[in-house]
């Protein structure tokens, strides 16, 4: 069936196929359908949406904090590693409040800069995160696409696979696998730079949360390509002799482009959580690194004394992550035909 | 095929790919931790320490041995249990032997037994309230599907559910200091005093998860209320409320059954956060501190362990779903 019919046609029924999204009877928006493709629909539908316009503001915000941190920072005219001793008491608690030269205020007892501190924190976040996103995605995709089409024993075997990495405990995995990668490319613990171990640490935290990622996509790509491989025009493409690799590319993956979106943008708020989690816990990334999860970590013993060194970072992650989900549920709603909207 | 023969074989085929995920797991961990250059003998004795000292303490712990060699001992521990003998003193593991911990000198297998009542005591009231709230609101929802009321309900699962959950636990810990201080007391001491040293944990789980189970149960019980057979209960002047909570909850329920089965297998393997934040000694908060100090017994204790419980738990939610839905052993 041609995209646009097939939408007509789900639209007129106005019926909604995936209980997780049952409509709450809002009124029925018209949709522009002429000769568009699916993922034009989509786009033109997100653009509509209130929601997913400020939602993907407010990510846009916090990826050019990320990209013109150093900027920032000199703009400010300080920078996220100087520690401001003469500015703390002997206590540890900061002389100063925010003020013209230390915008957001200064650490107690270490008297780094907190807003250097923090428009450098949203690197490590959305670095992690982002390319833990791309390497699960394309993974995913992959070994979806090759296990779906190719079936047999390939299939039995990325399937097994697949149902292995799920019934890992990932979270337990995520806090030994570091220990073990630390002891192996560091050696010996004692003695060492905190740069390098901070190093190791944020590379073992990619790897093991793209080592747990990427199995759910794949057995979904899976599942929508054994639906897929039976249709007429993949069999056209093979009776024409069309290489394996060009159906599975050309032909296979433009269909698959609206579960690989949706599945990015769930992906991504939920990798920055678990990064800012595991740092939290001390097993994602270290000292020196500037990171909201580390800064938490430290804050919370100061709740009371200072309430802003704990309430920035806190409130940067959920504007953050709130943002990128709610952006998420836009674009799952605009990308699946049979929600209405 | 006869319809017993077919479920025997689909729950044979399920327990073969929960053993092979068990021995694949066992295999992985013990490649990440033997072969791992690793100085737990340092680690025990601490930075003043005299080489005769480490001999001794690795002899003990069996780690002159070649690697291949601490793997066979490791898996005879497990089966028959081992010895360990420290400065003439010999201390006996029973089986199952998962090793002695470097740092507080105690057998993992009591260690663990220890924190697994504190985790599964978290993860069970968590559950009963989660299950409460979500299921209660979900149905409510579902009558007044398309009001503001019903639009507020799923708005605000919306919000709960992209809130992190490690801010909003600790935020609780923090800031909710009305609840009674949360600490583990062993249920059958005082069973009072274990539930209000839970409660804050509890409240915590319980809300950002009845969020999930809010919308599950929305959906399926407006499947459910759409249903043939709720229009003939409605028809034949049952009363509405009846009619929604004895006939149309009993069919909705059933894919929110399957879910929480997965759930809960899931946080059995360690509720870390909770237990971090709210500062109760589970089964993450033990790996946790075993990763701080390298104690890798414990570490690889903890990873088997979770494992185990996890494709335990899968395999019978499975087989339970088999005689739930008819389909699934078909398919």
């Amino acid at each position: 069936m041609e995209p646009l019919i097939e939408e007509a046609g789900l639209a007129r029924k106005g019926e909604s196929t995936d209980p997780i999204t049952a409509p709450t009877g809002e009124s029925e928006k018209k949709v522009d359908t002429r000769r568009k493709s699916p993922t034009q629909i989509a786009l033109a539908r997100l653009r509509k949406d209130k929601i997913a316009v400020i939602c993907g503001s407010i990510f846009l915000f916090f990826v050019l904090i990320a990209i013109f941190a150093p900027l920032l920072a000199k703009l400010e005219g300080q920078d996220p590693a100087t520690l401001n001793q003469n500015l703390i008491d002997q206590y540890g608690y900061p002389t100063i409040a925010p003020n013209g030269e230390h915008w957001f205020g200064i650490e107690p007892r270490l008297g780094r800069d907190l807003f250097a501190r923090w428009v450098y924190g949203a690197r490590p976040s959305l670095i992690v995160a982002g390319s833990v996103t791309v390497i699960t995605t394309i993974i995913g995709v992959v070994v979806g696409l090759l296990a779906g089409f190719l079936g047999g024993w390939v299939d039995r075997i990325l399937s097994w696979v697949i149902d292995f990495v799920l019934s890992l405990p990932y979270l337990l995995f995520a806090i030994a696998v570091p220990a073990a990668l630390l002891a192996v490319f560091v050696g010996n613990t004692e003695n060492v730079a905190n740069d390098e171990v901070a190093n190791v640490r944020f590379y073992s935290l990619i790897l093991v949360l793209s080592f747990f990622g990427w199995a759910s996509l794949a057995r979904l790509i899976r599942g929508e390509v054994l639906g897929l491989r039976e249709r007429e025009f993949i069999a056209a493409a093979k009776v024409l002799g069309v290489p394996t690799r060009k159906v599975l590319f050309k032909e296979l993956l433009p269909n698959l482009v609206a579960p690989i979106v949706i599945s990015v943008s769930m992906a991504l708020p939920a990798y920055i959580v678990t990064e800012a989690g595991l740092t939290y816990l001390g097993v994602g990334l270290t000292e020196p690194t500037p990171s909201w999860g580390l800064t938490i970590y430290a804050a919370q013993n100061w709740y009371r004394a200072d309430p802003l060194y704990l309430w920035i970072p806190v409130a940067a992650i959920t504007i953050l992550v709130l943002a990128l989900s709610l952006l998420g549920d836009s674009i799952r709603d605009a990308f699946d035909p049979r929600t209405r909207r | 095929m006869k319809e017993e023969q077919a479920v025997l074989l689909y729950i044979l085929k399920r327990v073969l790919s929960a053993i092979s995920v068990v021995i694949v797991t066992l295999v992985a961990s013990f490649a990440l931790f033997f072969f791992a250059p690793t100085d737990p003998a340092g680690v025990i004795c601490g930075p003043r320490c005299t080489p005769e000292r480490v001999a001794d303490i690795e002899s003990s712990l069996g780690l002159d041995q070649p690697k291949a060699e601490q793997v066979l001992l490791y898996m005879k521990g497990i089966v028959v249990g081992r010895e360990y003998s420290t400065g003439g003193v010999v201390r006996h593991c029973d089986a199952p032997c998962l090793g002695y911990s470097y740092t507080l000198g105690q057998p993992v297998t009591k260690l663990i037994g220890a924190a697994l009542p504190v985790t599964v005591s978290i993860v069970i009231g968590g559950a009963v309230v989660y299950l409460i709230v979500g299921i209660l609101s979900g149905t409510i929802a579902a009558q007044v599907r398309g009001t503001s009321l019903d639009r507020f309900v799923v708005g605000t699962t919306l919000v709960v559910q992209s809130i992190p959950y490690f801010v909003f636990a600790l935020m609780i810990a923090l800031y909710a200091t009305f609840l009674p201080d949360s600490r583990y007391h062993p249920f059958l001491d005082n069973p009072l005093l274990w539930a209000g040293g839970l409660l804050a944990a509890w409240l915590t789980i319980g809300v950002t998860n009845a969020a999930s189970y809010t919308r599950y149960s929305r959906a399926s019980m407006i499947e459910a209320l759409g249903q043939d057979f709720v229009r003939t209960a409605t028809s034949k002047g049952i009363s509405r409320r009846r009619v929604v909570y004895r006939h149309g909850l009993r069919a909705g329920l059933t894919p929110v059954v399957t879910i929480f089965g997965i759930d809960l297998a899931f946080q059995l393997t360690g509720a870390i956060f909770t237990e971090t934040i709210f500062n109760l000694p589970g089964l993450g908060l033990l790996t946790l501190r075993a990763f701080g100090q390298y104690d890798l017994p414990v570490l690889m204790g903890g990873v088997l362990i979770g494992s185990v419980v996890l494709v335990l738990m899968n395999l019978v939610v499975d087989i339970v779903y088999t005689f739930l839905d008819p389909r699934v052993r078909l398919g």
